[in-house]
């Protein structure tokens, strides 16, 4: 097999980190930070995808060719809304 | 007993590794797709939280965050279960695959209780979104339009949820058949990714939804 | 060969082997599924060209004569429906693509046949419920099912349309994944990706272009139903929704979709040019590249179809500069083919005739979308008979051509036998002339100020407007005669042999029609495509 197998170790530790920033951004999210609070909570959310496209998904593991598969559907996700987001906030109207 | 390789390698594949390969490949490429599906609705949700802030906050405020981050406790759970399934699967351990199978089962079915009894909550508070909307704020139109987006996008992700649980269901069945082995399970590895995608969505939603605005919930 | 020898040699191929619709409707087999692509999606373009000839005929005069201005909305929006979502986008992928693209590549087979015949039923499917809707009594959006007129003041069959399109684009991203999931893993030993033919390198990046921008389509139609349906605010201003973002979303998918209706085209033009012209395709390296950037470029110009919809200015030129790159990969390959002909012995069989048409009407359709990338220009022409023009200059002038030009080409592998060159060379031409004549008066018209989507016009528009009426006229004969004389070849036709056109690629080193496996020994790639003077020298030879 080429696929290298995950040890039950990993995912553990990744499970519990998960859960860990789950629960600091629930606490963070009681503090009123201004607009920093949607920055915090989305980017938080990010590193909780990553860990889990990495590790459970075996990201970290895979072929060059299927990650790029991964990245391509968040890539062109980030230019829909950027490009989008571009024209609301440089409208004048 | 596993079934014969010569019966699971499909006759356009040239050997197993292709073939697991392959199919993975197609995977992420349906999960690239499933991305922009979703995107399309984080988009919307973006442009309107620029146009409304404050509706928007306020919407989130009136979350339930028990609720939320519980639910979200049992989605990272079935995670684990179904990448400790797939574990299973890999080193040949049938009888714990149908094991963490049945618990990811399990978890996600309980996801689906509390979501649907949130959704019921809401339908109490008059937060479904039509003629009979209602919100305590100054502008109830914007605050809808939260409602609506919470609808459809959580709406969805139920959705992908019940199709995961088919998944998982067929899983257990092939399973039990003996159709899985160590040499064979790339259905196993396949569902396990779908469902830790639909996992990584709900991650997104509930920072959008329940976390933006947690600061001014009133209890 | 004595009749009793040939009896016993009959070849066995994927027509004849399994008997019966059963083993068609049930075939796994992507020749098959191709053939039955290939018949879905000729029915639909034949009706909706039915709805373009009935527009033709009630634009023959400037008085509202044969239909009134609801039924002339719905014949317009039935039109781009059909022609958009039911002919060109699974046009040339879904059959030629799905026929050659494992055999180019020297596979057996794509790499998910089950999904593949599953995305023709969800094709058929979408394709039902849409002519449902038509039968039911039309839709009258127009193709782009804008916001808030589609969910708020229509009353036709708004949601049941969108539903159709909506089923048919899942057909799409499957097949889109099939394809790009094929061409990474299922190579032969030794074709390397710098070794695939021009085909396939451009039908990666249709692939590519149907994988992430359908699902985007598909929301976006989502939402749009649940606002009418569940009469909720999403879209609509006057619950605080924005309409613009409707025109955000779908041009998002819809723009990119232009590639994937032309890239297809460009697939098979470069395949035809250096077989009839004998050469190796100039800069094979840049073509490639520029099919690449034609998909990656595409997702980030959407903005031009909204250049009067009230895009913030600055957008708008970003837009605008962005519409004018997409513009150089597109030219690259333009002058890339030209020097393909250059000095190469050239023979004007059919699908070379096609290829031709196809260089020129696609560059003057390319020529007239860099005006409409200009803002000013832009805004004098939008929503007229340019833009029109402009885009059937690409659809029709563009992929259509390539269509036939393709299956001509082709048609000898698929079916084994030859069509009669004579008339299929007439009608090539009929379709060029008839062609110019329908669409070139629209350029006039449309600068002129003739606005798109009116059953009436002004007087004075009329002569050019009977120009069109009457080149759509002929063209429809032009599209006729090949359904004819092709059906007729596949029974009477004289047998083809392998390799007619003397072409390079794998496909030609296969019996014609092919056998189930495509390939009597698994194929072993040793050089470069469209390697001319190997053959040359290997016929000196032998």
């Amino acid at each position: 097999m080429a696929q290298p197998i995950v040890s039950k170790k990993t995912y553990a530790l990744t499970f519990g980190t998960l859960l860990g920033i789950t629960a600091l951004t629930t606490l963070l999210g009681f503090i009123d930070m201004g607009s920093l609070n949607t920055v915090v909570a989305v980017g938080l959310a990010g590193v909780k995808a990553c860990l889990i496209a990495g590790f459970f998904m075996h990201g970290f593991y895979e072929s060059r060719t299927v990650r790029i598969a991964m990245i391509a559907g968040v890539a062109w996700f980030l230019i829909m809304i950027s490009l989008t987001l571009v024209d609301y906030a440089s409208r004048f109207w | 007993m596993a079934e014969p390789l010569a019966l699971i390698l499909r006759e356009q594949f040239h050997a197993p590794e292709q073939q697991r390969e392959t199919a993975t490949l197609g995977m992420w490429i349906f999960i690239s797709t499933e991305i922009m599906l979703f995107g399309g609705l984080f988009l919307a949700f973006s442009v309107y939280r620029m146009y409304y802030p404050q509706a928007f906050i306020a919407g989130s405020a009136d979350m339930n965050i028990a609720l939320g981050a519980t639910n979200t406790a049992v989605l990272i759970c079935s995670s684990f279960t179904m990448a400790l399934g797939v574990h299973s699967a890999e080193v040949g351990g049938r009888k714990l695959l149908n094991l963490f199978l049945a618990l990811t089962m399990i978890l996600g079915a309980v996801f689906l209780g509390i979501k649907f009894t949130e959704y019921y909550l809401h339908y109490l508070d008059h937060r479904v979104p039509g003629p009979g909307f209602l919100f305590p704020s100054a502008d109830p139109p914007k605050a809808e339009m939260f409602f609506l987006l919470y609808f459809i996008m959580t709406g969805l992700h139920a959705l992908h949820m019940f199709v995961g649980e088919g998944i998982l269901f067929s899983m257990i069945l092939r399973n039990r058949a003996g159709s899985f082995s160590a040499e064979y399970h790339t259905p196993v590895v396949l569902a396990g990714l779908y469902w830790h995608f639909v996992d990584v969505i709900w991650v997104f939603l509930f920072a959008i939804f329940y976390i933006e605005g947690l600061h001014l919930h009133k209890w | 060969m004595t009749p009793v020898a040939e009896a016993v040699t009959v070849e066995r191929n994927y027509l004849n082997q399994g008997e019966g619709i059963l083993s068609w409707l049930f075939t796994l087999d992507h020749k098959r599924i191709a053939i039955l692509y290939l018949v879905s999606v000729t029915m639909f373009f034949f009706l909706g060209g039915l709805f373009a000839l009935l527009m033709r005929l009630e634009l023959l005069t400037p008085r509202a004569w044969l239909f009134n201005p609801g039924d002339y909305n719905k014949m317009f929006s039935m039109h781009g429906i059909i022609m958009v979502w039911f002919f060109l986008i699974p046009s040339i992928p879904t059959t030629l693509g799905n026929f050659f693209i494992p055999m180019m590549i020297g596979a057996k087979d794509l790499a998910f046949p089950k999904l593949n015949l599953l995305s023709w039923y969800i094709f058929m499917f979408g394709g039902a419920v849409t002519v449902f809707a038509l039968v039911r009594g039309g839709v009258d959006t127009g193709w782009t099912f804008y916001t808030p007129l589609s969910t708020t003041y229509l009353n036709t069959y708004v949601t049941a349309t969108a539903t159709g399109v909506f089923i048919a684009g899942f057909s799409s991203i499957l097949t889109g994944l099939n394809f790009i999931a094929t061409i990474h893993r299922m190579r032969a030993p030794g074709m390397t990706w710098f070794r695939l033919p021009m085909f396939i390198w451009t039908h990666y990046a249709t692939s590519l272009v149907l994988v992430l921008a359908t699902p985007v389509l598909a929301v976006t139609l989502l939402m749009m139903g649940v606002e009418r349906i569940f009469h909720v605010g999403i879209f609509d201003p006057a619950l605080g929704g924005d309409p613009v973002l409707f025109q955000h979303m779908f041009w998002f998918y819809s723009h990119p979709a232009v590639y994937i209706m032309v890239l297809p085209g460009m697939a098979v033009i470069s395949e035809i040019i250096p077989t009839f012209s004998r050469k190796p395709l100039f800069g094979y390296d840049f073509v490639a590249y520029a099919s690449m950037a034609i998909a990656v470029i595409g997702f980030l110009v959407w903005g031009h179809h909204m250049f009067v919809a009230g895009l913030s200015i600055y957008s708008a030129m970003a837009f605008s500069f962005l519409s004018y790159l997409v513009a150089v990969p597109s030219a690259i390959k333009v002058f890339n083919w030209s020097a393909t002909l250059y000095k190469g012995s050239i023979s004007w069989d059919t699908p070379m005739l096609y290829a031709i048409g196809f260089l020129g009407l696609f560059t003057i359709g390319g020529m007239t979308g860099l005006f409409l990338a200009a803002l000013g220009i832009d805004v004098h022409v939008t929503d007229t008979y340019f833009v029109i023009a402009h885009f059937h200059y690409i659809m029709v002038g563009g992929t259509v051509m390539a269509f036939l030009g393709g299956i001509h080409y082709f048609w000898p592998k698929i079916t084994g036998r030859l069509y009669p060159e004579g008339l299929a060379r007439l009608s090539a031409l009929i379709v060029f002339v008839g062609f110019n004549l329908t669409f070139f008066p629209q350029f006039v018209l449309g600068y002129l100020g003739m606005p798109r989507r009116y059953a009436a016009y002004p007087t004075e528009f009329q002569m050019l407007n009977v120009l069109s009426t009457a080149g759509a006229s002929i063209l429809g004969v032009g599209y006729i005669f090949p359904l004819c004389y092709l059906l007729w070849s596949w029974k009477y036709g004289k047998k083809a042999g392998p390799n007619p056109w003397r072409g390079t690629g794998l496909e030609w080193t296969t019996a014609s029609p092919p056998p189930r496996d495509n390939f009597e020994v698994s194929p072993i790639v040793e050089g470069p495509p469209y390697d001319f003077g190997r053959m040359r020298e290997e016929l000196h030879l032998g």
